[in-house]
């Protein structure tokens, strides 16, 4: 497949989605049913990929694009993937400068709050998925608490989690 | 607010979205403890903004949210390079496990340290979302702090409204019931 063409169909799931697999059905319709570049097995590996790894779920795009076409089509789902970000800038002008407005600010606050539930909604199905056992819920707690607690480098929280998670592994 | 290099920049935006298990929404959580809790670099309401205008950007809310926290402190350089920095690494990393992604599904370590990163994962979703309302509990608005947060949370679990729309409900009710000293 064209690269160029890869690229601007990739660009057309990302560019009409608003979060990480939302884009899958019409990566779907164009790459398995239209073109049939890539298969549904492929499709799903793309998506494990992009779930086992670190960073957002959206990666999945760039194995999409190493399963059409190797490391050049990685390359176009990776330009896909990135291209949409840069509007919110915009966005962030225009905004910013109304945003000492009491109105404005109030309604940013009301924005900010309601972050604090869009997180709390997402970290649901997240914990019901990965707090499975007395280990895990162990982890969550304890990286809670030394996140909340100290000051101490995310960093060190999530090598302590791999570490306990190992450790818990061994032991069951 | 303290103003970082760009070479500081780039390093937190190469380091914690490339670290964290679970997706963008953890990243996004584990970044507000860095940038607004630690380092002091953005203020909540800053980081509020641009995490609510990355839910209305296309594509990956994450890299817009990235693009926005980078450009309020570094402009459209900064914004560029914490872009790249926060996926270039992680877009490697899925290149090489797609090619062996069977390999790592059958190894029961493997699993198991991936299992210790998505609980702690949760971990830092609940403390993003704590630091975030704390502020407005502190200043003895703890009624409007619960009904904004909360009810978010209930309609978005609860009634299964799409994000962008409770946002945008969120900044009418933001607007219309304002804190004393905003009237």
């Amino acid at each position: 497949m064209n690269l160029l063409l890869l690229y601007l169909l990739l660009l057309k799931a990302t560019a009409t989605s608003f979060s990480g697999l939302t884009s899958l059905p019409v990566v779907r319709n164009d790459l398995v049913v239209r073109y049939q570049v890539l298969t549904d097995r492929q499709l799903n590996a793309a998506v494990v990929a992009g779930q086992t790894g670190p960073g957002p779920y959206g990666l999945y795009v760039v194995s999409v694009g190493y399963f059409v076409a190797g490391v050049p089509g990685a390359f176009c789902g990776y330009l896909a993937m990135i291209t949409p970000a840069f509007l919110i800038i915009p966005m962030l002008r225009y905004l910013g400068a109304r945003a000492r407005h009491p109105g404005a600010r109030s309604a940013i606050q009301g924005v900010t709050l309601a972050a604090a539930g869009l997180i709390v909604a997402s970290a649901i199905p997240l914990a019901q998925d990965a707090l499975t056992g007395a280990a895990a819920v162990a982890i969550a707690i304890a990286s809670f608490l030394v996140l909340i607690a100290t000051r101490l480098d995310t960093l060190w929280v999530i090598a302590g989690s791999a570490v306990a998670g190992l450790v818990a592994g061994f032991l069951a | 607010m303290s103003r970082p290099s760009l070479r500081e920049l780039a390093a937190l935006f190469a380091r914690i979205p490339n670290l964290t298990f679970g997706g963008g929404d953890p990243t996004m959580a584990a970044l507000q403890r860095e940038l607004v809790a630690r380092r002091g670099w953005l203020a909540p309401e800053q980081y509020g903004l641009a995490f609510g205008l990355a839910r209305l950007t296309p594509g990956t809310n994450l890299l817009a949210f990235c693009a926005a926290a980078a450009w309020l402190l570094r402009g459209a350089l900064g914004a560029v390079l914490a872009v790249l920095a926060a996926s270039a690494p992680a877009a490697i990393v899925v290149v090489a496990l797609s090619y062996g992604y069977q390999a790592l599904k059958g190894n029961a370590l493997a699993m198991s340290v991936i299992a210790g990163l998505l609980a702690s994962a949760v971990g830092m979703m609940a403390t993003a979302a704590w630091r975030l309302v704390r502020p407005h509990v502190r200043r003895g608005e703890g009624l409007r702090a619960l009904v904004l947060a909360g009810g978010s949370v209930a309609l978005l679990r609860g009634v299964a409204m799409p994000p962008v729309a409770v946002l945008a409900l969120a900044a009418v009710a933001g607007f219309f019931w304002r804190r004393s000293e905003e009237e």
